[in-house]
C-alpha cells in the first residue's frame, strides 16, 4: 500500500509540475477570458458616433426621436434641406440627413417609402438597424394613436403565453421554463467537462506509461513493486492532477463571474433601444440571483455527488484501459489502432445524450446511463433533471463492478505489456495474454 | 545465500523453453558469474529471482527461507537496459528509489551522500538524468541498484556503457561490498572480469545448465596440459631433442630467444630438468584456459 502511495506521489508532482500544466491551468482561463474582453474591447472601438441632421416634414417626430450616444438627432427646419442636400458631401459637423416627407392621408406606408437617408460616409448597418427601429417605433405608436386605442392594450397583445408546467409524479414545484434552460445547460455543461476530462486524462496515463517502457525505467520499478501497485499509483496520480486542476479552474470561474458582472453592464448599453425588453430578462443581477436560487432548489447535494463518482469512477474505468494500451505497444503511433476502444464509447455516450434533453426519462436515457461504458457521461448528463434512486444505484452498482473488472483485466495486459519490447501487440496476443 | 533447484520456465504457453531443470546454489558473500550466450536462459532466471515473473516449476531459497514478497527490499537489481526517468533530477530518482525498496527518507538520503563521496559525484545531486552523460547516467544507475544496502546484488552486465577507468571503479566498489558480505550475482559476457572478481561461475547454454563450480576448479577442468615456455641461450642440439621428445608447437624466435608451447601430461620436473639442459629458462607458464576458452569450449559441445 505503501508503495502505491509513492508512486502516486511521483506521479502526481512530476505532472503537476511541469510547465505545462501550471500554463494550462492558470494561463488558459486566463487567455480565455482574456479574448473575450479583447473582442468586447474590438467591437467597442469601432464604434462611431453618428450626427444626423432631420428635416421632419411630417411633424410626428420632432419631439419622440431621441438621441442617444451613438446616434445624435438635430432637427433643422424644413426649407434648409435643399441647401443641406447640396452641401452635405462636404458638411463637417453632420454625417447624414434624415429626409421624411408629409404624411398625406394617413398613409404611412407612403411615409415609410419616402424617408431617405443620406449620408456623406459610410454607415454601418447596426447604425441603419438603429435608425429604422427608432423610427419604427415611433410610427407604430402613431399607428396606435389613430387606431383609437390605448398603448398599453395593443403591448398586452403581444404578450407570451407563459405556462408553467408541473409533474405530479414528481414533489418538485412547479418549474419554469427558465428553470429547465438552466439545467439543460448545467447538463451539457458537465456532460462535456466529464467527456474532456476522461479522454486528456486518460490520454496521460498512456503517455506516462509508454514513457517508462520507453526509457526501460520500468524493469527496475517491477522489481521493488507489483505491476498492479504501478498502474494503480499512476492512475490516481493522474486523478489527483485531474481533480487540483478541476479545483483551480472553479475557483477561478467564480473569481472571474463576479468581475463579468460589470462587464455585463457595459454590454447592456449596445442594445438597440427598441429591443429593451429583452433587456428586462436580461439584468444580469436579477439573471444570477434567479440562476443560483433555481440551483439550490435542485437537490445540489445529490448532484454534486452523483457528478462526483460517476466522474472518479468513470476515469477510472477509462484509465486502466488507457494504461493497458499504453503498455502493449512500444510508442505512441501504435496507440491509435486501440484508443478507438476508449473514445468511441465515450462519444457515443456524449452525443446519445443530447436526447437526454429531449427526454430525460426516455429509454435511451435510461440504457445510456446505465451501461456502464456510456454512464459516466449520460448519468452525469440526465443527473439535473431528477433520476429515481434505483436507476442511480443501479447505475452506480453496475459501475463499480465493471471498474473492478476493467482494472483487473488491464493489469493482466499491462503487467505483460510493460516487459514486452518490439512485439507488435494485436488483439489476439492480447487476448492471451489476459487468460495467462 | 540463494538455492535454486529444479526450475522450469516456458514462454508462449510451453512453446518456447527458457529454462529447464535448472538449479543453482550461490555461497554467501561470493561473487557467482553467471554465463551464457544470449537467450541460453540468464534473464529469465534472473527475473524470477526478482519476482518480475514465476517459475513454472521448482523452487527458490533466499537464506534458508522460501522467494516470498519481502525477500524485495533485500535484492539490488540493475538490468542490463540501463533507464531512469529523464526529467526528475538525480536527488529525487535516489530517494524515490530508496522509499519503493523500503528505506525511509532519511535513510535513503544519508545512504545517497554516502555513494556520491565515494564515486566522487557530489555535484549532481540537482541536475537532471537528460543534462548527464551516459557513463555518469551509469553512474547513477549503479547507486540506485545498491542504495538500500541490499544482501544480494544482480548485475546485468554491469561494465556496459564504462570506459576502462570508471569500470574498474565500479569494479573496486563490486569487490569491497563483498567483502562486506553482500552475495553478488554477476551476469556478463565480458569474461575477462569473470576471471578477476568471480569466485564461483555457472554456465547455462539452450536453457540448461552446463557447468558450475568455482572459477579455479572450473578453469583447471579444462585445461589440456600446454606449457608456454621462452629459453634464451639454447643449446641447438638439446633444442633438436627436445622437439623429439615433446610435442613442441607455435616455435618462434626473436632476438635470439626461442617462444614455443608444448604440451606435457607427464611430471612436470621431468619437463623442467629438460629444459633446464636446453637453456636458460626466461618464461616457463602452464597455460590455464581463460574463462573465453572455456566458454567457447562449453557452448561449442
Amino acid at each position: 500500500m505503501k508503495n502505491i502511495y509513492l508512486i502516486t506521489k511521483r506521479e502526481f508532482l512530476t505532472q503537476v509540475k511541469k510547465k505545462s500544466f501550471i500554463i494550462l491551468t492558470i494561463l488558459a482561463p486566463l487567455l480565455m477570458v482574456g479574448f473575450g474582453v479583447l473582442i468586447g474591447f474590438m467591437f467597442k472601438a469601432n464604434e462611431a458616433e453618428y450626427h444626423f441632421d432631420v428635416v421632419d416634414k411630417s411633424g410626428l417626430f420632432a419631439g419622440q426621436l431621441k438621441s442617444t450616444k451613438e446616434i445624435t438627432y438635430t432637427f433643422v427646419p424644413a426649407n434648409t434641406e435643399n441647401a443641406l442636400v447640396k452641401n452635405l458631401k462636404d458638411l463637417k459637423g453632420t454625417d447624414g440627413l434624415l429626409i421624411i416627407p408629409e404624411l398625406k392621408a394617413m398613409d404611412f406606408d407612403a411615409l415609410e417609402s419616402g424617408t431617405k437617408l443620406l449620408t456623406n460616409k459610410k454607415v454601418g448597418m447596426d447604425t441603419k438597424t438603429f435608425v429604422s427601429a427608432d423610427l419604427s417605433n415611433i410610427l407604430k405608436k402613431e399607428k396606435i394613436k389613430q387606431l383609437g386605442i390605448k398603448e398599453d392594450r395593443i403591448v398586452n397583445l403581444d404578450k407570451n403565453f407563459k405556462l408553467i408546467s408541473q409533474n405530479v409524479t414528481e414533489s418538485d414545484s412547479p418549474e419554469s421554463d427558465f428553470a429547465f434552460g438552466i439545467k439543460t445547460a448545467l447538463s451539457l455543461g458537465l456532460m462535456y467537462v466529464v467527456f474532456m476530462f476522461i479522454i486528456i486524462y486518460g490520454v496521460r496515463v498512456m503517455r506516462s506509461v509508454l514513457e517508462e517502457k520507453n526509457n526501460r525505467v520500468v524493469e527496475i520499478i517491477i522489481s521493488s513493486v507489483k505491476p498492479f501497485e504501478l498502474m494503480m499509483g499512476k492512475i490516481l496520480g493522474v486523478t489527483l492532477v485531474a481533480l487540483t486542476q478541476f479545483t483551480v479552474w472553479i475557483a477561478m470561474t467564480v473569481t472571474a463571474a463576479i468581475f463579468l458582472n460589470t462587464g455585463f453592464s457595459a454590454m447592456q448599453k449596445n442594445i438597440p433601444a427598441g429591443e429593451e425588453h429583452i433587456l428586462k430578462n436580461l439584468d444580469i443581477q436579477q439573471v444570477a440571483t434567479e440562476v443560483s436560487h433555481i440551483l439550490l432548489d435542485m437537490n445540489y447535494v445529490g448532484i454534486i455527488g452523483v457528478f462526483v463518482f460517476f466522474f472518479l469512477f468513470g476515469y477510472i474505468f477509462y484509465s486502466s484501459m488507457y494504461a493497458a494500451i499504453g503498455s502493449a505497444v512500444d510508442n505512441e503511433t501504435e496507440t491509435q489502432q486501440f484508443t478507438l476502444f476508449a473514445v468511441v464509447p465515450l462519444m457515443l455516450g456524449l452525443y446519445g445524450s443530447f436526447t437526454i434533453m429531449n427526454n430525460p426519462d426516455g429509454p435511451m436515457a435510461f440504457w445510456l446511463s446505465i451501461i456502464p461504458f456510456t454512464s459516466p457521461v449520460a448519468m452525469i448528463a440526465r443527473i439535473p433533471f431528477g433520476v429515481p434512486l434505483w436507476q442511480i444505484l443501479l447505475s452506480i452498482f453496475l459501475l463499480i463492478a465493471s471498474t473492478l473488472l476493467m482494472v483487473f483485466i488491464a493489469s493482466k495486459i499491462y503487467r505483460v505489456g510493460i516487459l514486452m519490447y518490439g512485439n507488435k501487440a494485436t488483439l489476439k496476443e492480447i487476448w492471451k495474454w489476459i487468460r495467462s | 545465500m540463494l538455492k535454486a533447484e529444479n526450475i522450469k520456465k516456458t514462454y508462449n504457453a510451453g512453446k518456447k523453453i527458457a529454462l529447464q531443470d535448472f538449479s543453482l546454489e550461490v555461497p554467501t558473500a561470493s561473487i557467482y558469474g553467471l554465463l551464457g550466450p544470449n537467450g541460453a536462459g540468464k534473464t529469465s532466471f534472473i527475473r524470477i529471482i526478482n519476482q518480475i515473473t514465476q517459475a513454472d516449476e521448482g523452487k527458490v531459497w533466499i537464506d534458508g527461507k522460501e522467494l516470498n514478497p519481502e525477500h524485495i527490499r533485500n535484492i539490488g537489481y540493475m538490468p542490463e537496459e540501463r533507464g531512469l526517468y529523464k526529467n526528475m533530477t538525480v536527488g529525487d530518482q535516489l530517494l524515490y528509489f530508496g522509499e519503493l525498496k523500503g528505506m525511509s527518507r532519511a535513510e535513503a538520503l544519508s545512504q545517497a551522500k554516502f555513494w556520491f563521496e565515494q564515486l566522487n559525484i557530489d555535484q549532481w545531486w540537482k541536475k537532471k538524468l537528460s543534462e548527464l552523460s551516459k557513463g555518469m547516467a551509469q553512474k547513477i544507475q549503479f547507486v540506485v541498484t545498491v542504495l538500500h544496502r541490499p544482501k544480494l546484488l544482480i548485475l546485468d552486465e554491469p561494465f556496459s556503457g564504462f570506459d576502462p577507468v570508471n569500470a574498474n571503479l565500479i569494479k573496486d566498489q563490486i569487490i569491497r561490498l563483498k567483502n562486506e558480505g553482500t552475495t553478488i550475482i554477476l551476469s556478463t559476457h565480458r569474461m575477462e572480469s569473470v576471471e578477476e572478481m568471480c569466485d564461483f561461475v555457472a554456465l547455462i547454454n539452450n536453457s540448461k545448465k552446463v557447468l558450475d563450480g568455482k572459477v579455479f576448479d572450473v578453469r583447471e577442468q579444462f585445461k589440456q596440459n600446454v606449457f608456454s615456455v621462452v629459453l634464451a641461450d639454447t643449446n641447438s642440439e638439446n633444442l633438436e631433442e627436445l622437439t623429439r621428445k615433446y610435442q613442441i608447437e607455435n616455435m618462434t624466435t626473436n632476438n635470439g630467444l626461442f617462444h614455443f608451447e608444448l604440451k606435457n601430461s607427464e611430471n612436470q620436473n621431468i619437463l623442467l630438468q629438460d629444459l633446464l639442459k636446453t637453456g636458460t629458462i626466461r618464461t616457463f607458464n602452464e597455460k590455464i584456459p581463460s574463462m573465453n576458452e572455456v566458454f567457447i569450449n562449453a557452448v561449442k559441445e
